[in-house]
């Protein structure tokens, strides 16, 4: 069998099989581009998959652009996990929807069309021109391929074409316009006149039962919250740096013990000529380099100007051309040996070969610069601040250890660690978990306050140090303890008969501003109507005019236009509680500018681009109602 | 079926495949030419598209530097050439407007029907019929304002902005309750406009 095979293998029937062969292999791994089976998803738009993993990057994404823009203003607990990830999911599936269908209708993008937009990406160009390296680089640091990137980048322009052929094609018809100025520059006069609630105000008493009633249909607002009076002790090292007195000897010690800080070193204007010696010379040919060096040092002693024989000797780049010049070093900054010499050497005077792992130099100093201090009294001030601040916070780290031992060891009173160390024993007044004044006012004491050790144990805290950079401390007990409650009828009796009264007072004043507004609809005149009122009569009020109290410009731009035969009154309450009468005598229509030529004015083209992106959201609402979006419950990591 | 030595298989199999052979190889052929055929369709159509893509582009360009009569051209190459896209309708949507702002709303409304009867999506449809009707309302032409809305408010997502057009005819007609049934629906249906619908409802007469 195996034989036959062999001498078939040639034939047309070897062909055949491996044709049929082949077939499997094209098509194997073809579910990788349908899509088939893969990671989790969290929602399915039209057949077309959101994965999980894409939704949890892109909410990473988010969070880090929030955190960025609020700064220290953010606050991870007001953007929820679960609602930031349902917005962006929300996000992603409209342009999941615009996309398909933009594919569906048939919407492409030319492969020109990336092309041009890539080539005039201003970050891909160097000097004016797109430059292929840095194209490819910056792809790199995204972590995308050129094809990767380019396939995203026709996504996104063909999500625009949509979005730039429905907004920009918006359009507000010149009567509309017209309309819009008429009504947004419209005046109306008007007539007013306030009605006290002050002057229905009785002082009468109020029936127990009226009070108990509302008493308990407003049982929530009476309650007052779990609270604590708290004794504390602070130590804080700007009040330790306070204390604290430097003499000016000791000042003197530390300036002294610390010159270098306020001083510059001896320093050094050098030149040098060298002769390399290879790194694997051996001895013979280092003594040749050297017998070399000291001919070229007779021929300097003997008057040759040392800067030109270095510039024709010299086998140190750097230095050969500048005449052999290193121009001025601090010790430590050359070869060991190197700086021995230099640093020993008077001026002037040409030093023997010396030897280092270089080769042979020949030294010369061509000037000292001795070393300069900062006089003491110039920097004495600066060095008082830095040292009481450096005691203050030894202080502060020991006292800070003291009181945590004392308010550990007697932890039923915080006196005996006040007396140790001096502090004043402080005392809060009633303050609830949302903190008091001051150092009460952090978080991180008040959860300590409300700890179960101190306040069920009734035990002094440990040490707390609520901000992180300052030097700051504290330690606080419990003093008293109120658990919330609903406050007793007896304590809350009067408030409630206050507001009783209040409210009956604007009751009975919106009872009379109608009636007086029912009176002045019939044609009675506003003093009948409101005897003791003073009638105001602004004319061509605007809708954002000032002088006229915001709630009556709002009634009286919502009242209806006044026409023969049907006055326009209304009124409306104050905030103060007083009551307003009005009416609209007459209205007046804005200015319409006349049209300039065909092209609409910058304001009409506004309202079109605003119009025109409403129809575009509805647009997107219409086509995510005719789609299928199949959601898959969020999960929520949490990823912080 | 047996055989009894592999020169016998050979046999039988030399004479299934010369029954079959023929049938076996047309078949693959076909499937080939299929797969092929419609690949290049596929190209192509895409090409094609591409191509309409980039005139559409340019009319947007056009349109936004005023040109009316670039925009014009192009917008009938569009039709005329790449009727088989949906970039023939986006062309005559962006015309519409270009044509209406220059002073020729008859044209502007041609081509809005245009857009109407070719759009590729319902929703542009409805885009394309509420700015008809708008223009209708301009042109005084009420009652055929009416017959687009009534035509084309089908969906509830643009339900608000076909009301506020409602609107706009009872008002000039002097429908005033009408107005105001129509003004608040299109304000509690969240349309486009809804604070100028706002100014229009408050600026009605009063009934009576």
């Amino acid at each position: 069998m195996l034989q036959a095979i062999r001498e078939r293998a040639q034939g047309w029937l070897a062909w055949v099989i491996v044709a049929l062969i082949s077939v499997p292999f094209a098509l194997w791994g073809i579910q990788s581009y349908l899509g088939v089976g893969g990671e989790p998803f969290v929602a399915k738009v039209n057949g077309v998959e959101i994965s999980d993993r894409d939704l949890s990057r892109r909410t990473q994404q988010a969070r880090i652009e929030l955190r960025e823009r609020l700064g220290e203003a953010y606050d991870p607990a007001l953007f929820e996990e679960g609602r930031l990830r349902a917005e962006i999911l929300d996000d992603m599936i409209r342009q999941t929807l615009l996309l398909d269908t933009s594919n569906r209708i048939g919407m492409r993008v030319s492969d020109e069309e990336v092309r041009v937009q890539i080539l005039s990406e201003p970050a891909f160009q160097r000097d004016g021109r797109f430059d292929r390296e840095s194209y490819e680089r910056l792809l790199q640091l995204q972590g995308l391929s050129p094809a990767q990137f380019e396939e995203q980048l026709r996504q996104q322009l063909l999500g625009n074409q949509l979005l730039r052929a429905v907004v920009g094609s918006e359009l507000v018809t010149r009567q509309e316009f017209d309309d819009y100025q008429r009504l947004v520059g419209q005046t109306r006069d008007l007539s007013y006149a306030l009605i006290p609630a002050g002057d229905f105000r009785s002082d009468a008493p109020i029936g127990e039962d009226e009070i108990r009633a509302f008493y308990e249909a407003n049982a929530p607002r009476f309650q007052s919250p779990e609270m604590v009076k708290l004794d504390y002790l602070v130590l804080d090292v700007a009040d330790l740096a306070k204390g604290a007195e430097i003499g000016d000897d000791e000042l003197r010690r530390v300036y002294d013990d610390d010159q270098s800080r306020f001083g510059r070193a001896e320093q050094r204007s050098v030149r040098h000529l060298l002769l390399t010696v290879p790194q694997d010379a051996d001895d013979a040919a280092a003594q040749a380099v050297e017998a070399r060096v000291r001919a070229i040092r007779e021929r300097i002693l003997a008057g040759e100007a040392f800067a030109e024989v270095a510039r024709a000797e010299s086998q140190d780049p750097g230095s050969a051309s500048e005449g052999g010049s290193l121009g001025t070093i601090e010790q430590g900054l050359m070869d060991p040996v190197f700086d021995t010499v230099a640093f020993n050497l008077p001026v002037g005077e040409l030093s023997e070969p010396v030897r280092t792992r270089f080769g042979y130099h020949l030294i010369e100093v061509t000037e000292i610069i001795p070393p300069a201090t900062k006089p003491f009294d110039e920097v004495k001030e600066e060095l008082r601040a830095e040292v009481s601040r450096q005691r203050a916070e030894s202080l502060f780290y020991d006292l800070g250890e003291r009181l945590a031992n004392v308010a550990y060891e007697s932890p039923d009173s915080l006196e005996p660690a006040a007396d140790e160390l001096g502090l004043t024993l402080q005392q809060s007044d009633w303050i609830g978990r949302e903190g008091g004044e001051g150092v009460l006012a952090h978080p991180r004491v008040m959860s300590a306050a409300f700890s179960d050790e101190v306040l069920v144990g009734r035990t002094n805290s440990d040490l707390i140090e609520p901000e992180r950079d300052t030097l700051r401390a504290v330690v606080l007990r419990v003093a008293d303890h109120r658990v919330a409650a609903i406050r007793p009828l007896d304590e809350v009796r009067d408030e409630i008969g206050e507001e009783l009264r209040l409210t009956r007072a604007r009751e009975a004043a919106t009872q009379a501003g109608s009636s007086a507004a029912e009176k002045i609809r019939q044609g009675v005149s506003w003093s009948e109507a409101i005897p003791a009122a003073v009638v105001e009569t602004p004319a061509a009020v605007g809708r954002d005019v000032q002088t006229v109290p915001a709630p009556i410009r709002e009634l009286a731009f919502t009242l209806p236009v006044p026409v023969e035969g049907a006055a326009s009154v209304g009124t409306t309450v104050l905030e103060n509680g007083d009551v307003a009468v009005i009416q609209v005598t007459a209205v007046k229509d804005g200015e319409v500018t006349p049209s300039e030529g065909p092209s609409p004015t910058s304001e009409a083209a506004m309202l079109a681009q605003v119009l025109g992106r409403q129809v575009y959201d509805a647009m997107l609402d219409d086509i995510e109602l005719r789609a299928k979006v199949e959601r898959n419950p969020i999960k929520t990591t949490s990823d912080l | 079926m047996s055989y009894e030595t592999d020169d016998e298989k050979v046999e039988a199999i030399k004479a299934w495949w010369k029954e079959n052979g023929v049938a076996i190889v047309m078949g693959i052929a076909i499937g080939l030419a299929a797969i092929v055929g419609w690949r290049s369709w596929g190209d192509y159509r895409d090409s094609v598209a591409g191509q309409g893509s980039t005139v559409f582009d340019q009319v947007l360009a056009s349109a936004g530097t005023g040109q009316t009569d670039a925009v014009m051209a192009q917008a009938r190459v569009l039709n005329d050439d790449f009727a088989s896209t949906p970039y023939a309708a986006l062309g005559a949507l962006v015309e519409a407007k270009a044509l209406y702002e220059s002073g020729q709303p008859d044209a502007a409304m041609t081509a809005l029907t245009r857009v109407i009867a070719a759009a590729p999506d319902p929703a542009l449809a409805r885009i394309a019929a509420l700015r008809l009707a708008r223009i209708q309302v301009a042109q005084g032409q009420l009652d055929e304002a009416a017959k687009t809305v009534a035509a084309h408010d089908t969906s509830p997502e643009f339900a608000g902005d076909f009301a506020a057009v409602r609107g706009d005819i009872a008002a000039a007609r002097g429908d005033t309750a009408a107005a105001r049934e129509a003004y608040e629906q299109a304000i509690a249906k969240e349309s486009g406009f809804s604070q100028v619908i706002r100014l229009k409802l408050d600026n009605l007469p009063a009934a009576g």
